[in-house]
């Protein structure tokens, strides 16, 4: 695709020409995603003149999705995205050829062949894994990927050419949010640390898989090493079960009285925790529900039978104002409203369900547990509305910059096949004109980073404790948690080890067997501090160095992974400190102290200024939006989920963030360089 | 109820960029459309997905093979049959509680015809009408009072230009927004609470959890103190004063303790000595002769303008009322609560204030001093710094030479950056006096595209002697480079949905901030240059 002649009448003006449109008729793209940005990418792609379009979505209808993905009707919620909205390009337009594949691009049979069929492969992934295997393997196809992203009023788009200029992954990518798991079991301080306690912790322990709750695994605080207490907060899974003849409702109680009543007293216990902070204050559960009873009394809205609310315990208890904060006996009530009809109304889920923002009884449920824990810790609650903005990490998404963007995208798939590719560039929408800003700023294509361990050939440092670390951990977490591999290699003299497909069953056994061993305790001697790993992922045709450094000592409110992540770049390349000081008005996604961006982390991070970044997680990223010397965030881009809503400082490693994401870019001319997805 | 759990479903993600109320006054709108090409269904689609009351779509024309090429809402079945129609039908499938209504008629017989059809709407969409039918729809929604959105996609180019007398705005939502903390000039019971703070009595728990705004207020008071008043105010002095905060850390044996307030101190120390400003936007609007001159029908906006200049001459002896909110810091619960509470009273009693004064106001002006509900009060004072005036140009105004702007033009066209959307908007107008003298578009036939090129030129040129801009000083050749004339005359006036997609998304966008009344929409005519992929704004 490289080698696209230039139209004889070349671009732009040759735009409208025959020639183009003739090349247009005969392209082949893959639209990956068929949510937000897909759906009119689909329709514009159809409207242009494309009559070859291919389009991967794993993803069912939601009705949430209506306000947006236009291509969908109430009738098809549930339905496959890339199956209806197929179905809906082709009956726009007849004669065109349009594919659709329900399934996960990261699948294996989408792999580099599949791939190498398309002129071009355009993006609207909802998540970062998913783009950057899709990077790796137009890299790897040698097939040109225009990227997008939205949030809100904001949208981006990008397009990456390999060799020519940078591939998604040049530029870093945040890292995922976590928190200290300590913070969320015993000394939280804000409401996301009790929304992330409800939904990650609480929620499976009594509805999903127990084994996925960090409240009840003893093996998590040992691993912490921390002061010994933490290992008393963690809860015994058989005390979750439901005991023969209990009723929901009893079981449901037993369960508030064990968690805002017995833990918290227990949590009390341990003076050494609320030496610089006050103690929690339990919660009497009989009292709540006294006073429960009174404020339904007084007002008109009476309990209901969980049968007639149609899945919504909301509803049952006539809650109807999802903006509105709840009193503390309106959530115990819910709580147990909640946790009751999930019990009784789907018995089939129970010990296999998973938290969905898109299930009503789910997000009541947690908006519920996480408001009576900020009770007990004195933390502000928040209305259902909010904390289903927390819990599902959802972005803004909304039709008309999906729409911007995707006619963007398209722009720069005709520049492509107009064989221009020096007039592609990466496009920024903003919120709004004031200035001298533009509502769509520009910025020519970067070139390749050659510190980039994806499409260069930079080694990268992993720091980690090989005595406390086993090879499960290393594969989970780093290789495939951080550097988006789906089935990882690791070689390192005569070490190896493999996963995926076509290996014999007793390989798959040998490997298997190595995965709890520590570090330092593989064969081949072990790795130990300066080992030098040769990862890969065959699928994705990804090969990386990785260079161990061995780490004792964690600060987990730093690195709560406990492991740290650090390019080498050529010294020439390395930014000198100073220029990461002035006030940059760019902004970046940039990784914070973990990222795989070379030598910047060592050379940004203490010249950083201090102003603030506002953060927004999503599925599996954090996008940073805005940041602004003078400190606020703007208050439309950044959902209440990450800025400004809790009472304390932002979590840990913002500063770090903050040096990195100012200087990423600082040679961007745009105001808001942002790194962005789209919504589911 | 169950539609209600619906909506709240399908707005959902709406509802987090502009508000429950933002949704309901997009829920209150009805919408006009002129011309049901892929601009005007692209715009209407995207409203209509968003949740807003009622369309009405206005046109004339019947559905042809053409338009099955470009707008995504025409299908091969609706041939021959209304273009009005067809596209009603298919827009009010996207969503089932918005209401559709069509008039199969020109826009242009309408307006002649019938002008007081367009009274009854939140918000007309005047799409692909030549510049003299958008003069006509300008006066028409003006004299009624109704917002006006003009679209064209021209080939490669894209114009939105809404036309609003005055679109007041209270939620600009700023990109970035600067703390009111008064640290230098705190009010009484602000200084009081620092004061009782005592710094040096405090165990070692209690001191790392001193608020830094607390820390800020101390150090300036002592600063102040020392150096006659004057806050610090050259790069040494503010060091200086960073060193001040340090010197108040704990140590043990001579290292400091890692105190994270003073950490968080040190680098807020900015805003002592650059507390927020009044913009001169919003000097503007509190000079603004409307907020002079209150009468029976002045809109509320300015009634509280008025209170709100007495409330700085007066009570706020300079100041703004005080928004009331406190960024995160770190602090103990309790102190963060408590210095939480005293933001708040301070913001509430200056909104008291502020109340009373548009209490009083509303009474001289013979209107219900009850009329003004105190949440709105309240609303205006914490968005008061941000508040936005955007005044849109009448469209008779901007393109009659007697009135144009024509020292913006001359500029824009001269300015590298500008400079070639500037043209295309000159390039735009031409190609609608051409269309006038020749009853078609430059470039509509391959073979007289070299031809129309050269009388496209003239035209512009025309247009350009007429607001007194001549070849000497615009760019080199002329104002508008041979290049761009033959770019626009070569894609011709085709409708591209590649260009719609983006003008109707651009349009939706500034109509969600026109009927909501939030964020600041464009001021004038934006220009999008599909070829360069750029915006530019333009207030001629």
């Amino acid at each position: 695709m490289g080698g696209v002649e230039p139209l004889a009448t070349a671009w732009p003006y040759g735009a409208t020409s025959s020639e183009l449109k003739k090349r247009v008729e005969e392209a082949r793209v893959l639209a990956v995603g068929a949510g937000g940005i897909g759906c009119e990418l689909l329709k514009t792609l159809a409207l242009s003149g494309f009559k070859h379009i291919e389009v991967i979505d794993m993803d069912t209808i939601e009705t949430s999705n209506l306000n947006r993905q236009f291509l969908f009707r109430k009738r098809h919620v549930g339905h496959s995205k890339a199956l209806v909205a197929a179905e809906a390009v082709r009956a726009m337009r007849p004669g065109i050829e349009v594919k659709a594949y329900q399934g996960n691009v990261k699948e294996r049979q989408y792999d580099v062949d599949f791939f190498r069929r398309f002129d071009c492969v355009l993006n609207g992934l909802d998540n970062l894994e998913a783009r950057r295997h899709v990077n790796r393997l137009c890299l790897a196809a040698g097939v040109p990927l225009v990227e997008s992203g939205t949030a809100g009023y904001l949208g981006q788009v990008s397009v990456h050419i390999k060799g020519r200029t940078e591939c998604f992954e040049c530029q870093p990518k945040p890292a995922p949010k976590t928190f200290p798991v300590c913070t969320l079991r015993n000394t939280p301080d804000k409401p996301i640390h009790c929304v992330v306690w409800a939904k990650e912790m609480l929620f499976p322990l009594l509805f999903g898989a127990p084994e996925a709750s960090d409240l009840n695994d003893g093996a998590a605080a040992e691993k912490e090493g921390e002061d010994s207490s933490a290992a008393g907060t963690a809860d015994d899974p058989s005390f979750y079960k439901r005991q023969d003849g209990e009723s929901s409702r009893q079981y449901a109680e037993r369960v508030f009285r064990q968690q805002y009543g017995a833990k918290i007293e227990e949590l009390r216990g341990m003076e050494d925790l609320w030496r610089n902070r006050p103690a929690p204050q339990p919660l009497d559960l009989d009292s709540l529900l006294q006073q429960a009873q009174g404020q339904a009394n007084g007002s008109s809205a009476s309990g209901g039978s969980s049968t007639a609310s149609g899945g919504s315990a909301c509803k049952a208890l006539g809650l109807a104002d999802a903006h509105a904060v709840w009193t503390v006996p309106q959530n115990a009530a819910l709580f147990l409203q909640a946790a009751q009809q999930f019990l009784d109304d789907r018995p089939d889920e129970i010990g296999a369900a998973q938290f969905d923002k898109d299930d009503t009884l789910a997000v009541e449920f947690v908006t519920a547990a996480a408001n009576l824990r900020a009770a007990c810790y004195g933390i502000p609650m928040q209305s259902l509305f909010d904390t289903k903005g927390m819990a599902g990490n959802i972005i803004h998404a909304i039709a008309t910059t999906n729409a911007i963007v995707s006619g963007l995208i398209v722009l720069e798939a005709l520049k492509l096949l107009a064989g221009a590719p020096e007039a592609c560039q990466t496009s920024f929408l903003h919120q709004q004109v004031s200035g001298s800003k533009r509502l769509v700023s520009r910025m020519a294509a970067p070139e390749p980073s050659p510190a980039c361990m994806v499409c260069g050939t930079a080694s990268v440092q992993l720091a980690l404790n090989t005595n406390t670390w086993t090879l499960q951990q290393l594969v989970d977490k780093v290789l495939k948690g951080r550097l988006a591999l789906i089935a990882p290699s690791i070689t390192c003299g005569n070490f190896t080890y493999e996963e995926g497909e076509g290996l014999e069953e007793d390989e798959v056994e040998f490997y298997r067997g190595l995965l709890s061993r520590p570090l330092s305790q593989l064969p081949g001697g072990g790795l130990a501090h300066g080992s030098m790993l040769e990862v890969g992922d065959q699928e994705q045709h990804f090969k990386a160095q990785l260079i161990i450094s061995h780490r004792e000592d964690w600060d987990e409110e730093q690195h709560p992974e406990g492991f740290e992540l650090s390019g080498s770049l050529p010294a020439a390349q390395a930014a000198p400190p100073a220029a990461a000081a002035p006030a940059a008005e760019a902004v970046a996604a940039g990784e914070p102290a973990a990222g795989v961006r070379g030598g910047s982390s060592a050379a940004a991070a203490p010249a950083a200024p201090a102003g603030k970044v506002a953060l927004q997680e999503t599925d599996d990223g954090i996008v940073l939006l805005s940041s602004d010397e003078e400190g606020d965030a703007t208050e439309a881009a950044v959902p209440a989920a990450a800025a400004g809503k809790g009472k304390r400082k932002a979590p840990e490693a913002t500063e770090a963030e903050d040096g990195e994401a100012k200087k990423a870019r600082v040679e961007a001319a745009a105001d808001d360089v942002v790194d962005l997805l789209d919504d589911d | 109820m169950a539609v209600v759990a619906d909506k709240s479903k399908r707005y959902d993600r709406g509802i987090r960029v502009w508000g429950a109320h933002g949704q309901e006054a997009l829920e209150a709108a009805r919408v006009c459309l002129l011309n049901a090409g892929p601009t005007g269904t692209e715009t209407l689609k995207n409203l209509v997905l968003g949740g807003i009351h009622s369309f009405t779509v206005v046109d004339g024309a019947k559905v042809t093979p053409a338009d099955l090429g470009n707008n995504f809402l025409l299908t091969a079945d609706g041939l021959a049959a209304s273009r009005a129609q067809v596209a009603t039908e298919c827009l009010k499938e996207l969503n089932e509680s918005v209401a559709g209504s069509y008039v199969e008629e020109s826009p242009r017989s309408l307006m002649n015809s019938n002008p007081d059809f367009f009274r009854h709407f939140t918000l007309v969409i005047a799409t692909q009408l030549s510049e003299a039918g958008a003069v006509t729809i300008d006066k028409i929604c003006r004299q009624h009072g109704v917002r006006l959105l003009l679209l064209r996609s021209y080939g490669l180019l894209g114009y939105v230009r809404p036309s609003v007398p005055e679109q007041r705005i209270v939620e600009s939502k700023p990109d970035s927004k600067v703390d009111d903390l008064r640290l230098s000039n705190p009010w009484p019971e602000l200084e009081a609470y620092a004061a009782s703070i005592d710094l040096a009595g405090a165990e070692d728990v209690l001191h790392s959890h001193i608020p830094y705004a607390v820390l800020l207020i101390k150090a300036a008071q002592q600063w102040r103190q020392e150096h006659d008043g004057q806050l610090p105010g050259s790069c040494a002095e503010r060091t200086a004063f960073k060193d001040l905060l340090k010197s108040w850390q704990r140590h043990i044996d001579g290292i400091p303790l890692e105190e994270e307030n003073f950490t968080e101190a040190v680098a807020n120390a900015h805003k002592v000595w650059a507390p927020p400003t009044v913009s001169s936007e919003l000097r503007a609007i509190l000079e603004d002769s409307c907020a002079a001159h209150i009468t029976q029908q002045s809109p509320s906006f300015w009634v509280l303008v008025a209170a709100l200049k007495r409330f700085i001459e007066q009570e706020g002896q300079g100041q703004l009322p005080l928004e009331g909110s406190i960024p995160d810091m770190h602090a103990s619960t309790q102190q963060y609560l408590e210095l939480q509470r005293i933001y708040r009273a301070k913001a509430d009693a200056d909104a008291a204030a502020v109340e009373a004064h548009a209490r009083n106001i509303l009474e001289a002006a013979g209107r219900d001093p009850a009329s003004l509900p105190t949440s709105e009060v309240k609303h205006f004072c914490k968005h008061a710094r941000y508040l936005r005036l955007v005044r849109c140009r009448s469209l008779a105004e901007e393109t009659e030479p007697a009135s144009c702007r024509a020292d913006s033009l001359r500029a824009a066209l001269s300015s590298e950056e500008t400079a070639a959307n500037a043209a295309l908007y000159v390039l735009l107008r031409a190609a609608d006096r051409f269309h006038a003298t020749y009853q078609r578009y430059p470039g509509s036939f391959d073979s007289e595209v070299e031809e129309d090129a050269a009388l496209l030129k003239s035209q512009a040129n025309a247009l350009l002697a007429e607001c007194g801009i001549s070849g000497a000083g615009g760019s080199a050749a002329g104002g508008v480079s041979d290049d761009l004339v033959g770019e626009v005359c070569r894609c011709a006036a085709g409708e591209l949905h590649v260009v719609a997609a983006v003008v109707g998304a651009i349009a939706a966008q500034e109509a969600i901030k026109l009927l909501t009344g939030q964020f600041v929409p464009v001021g004038g005519a934006l220009v999008y240059n599909a070829m360069a992929c750029t915006t530019s704004v333009f207030a001629f």
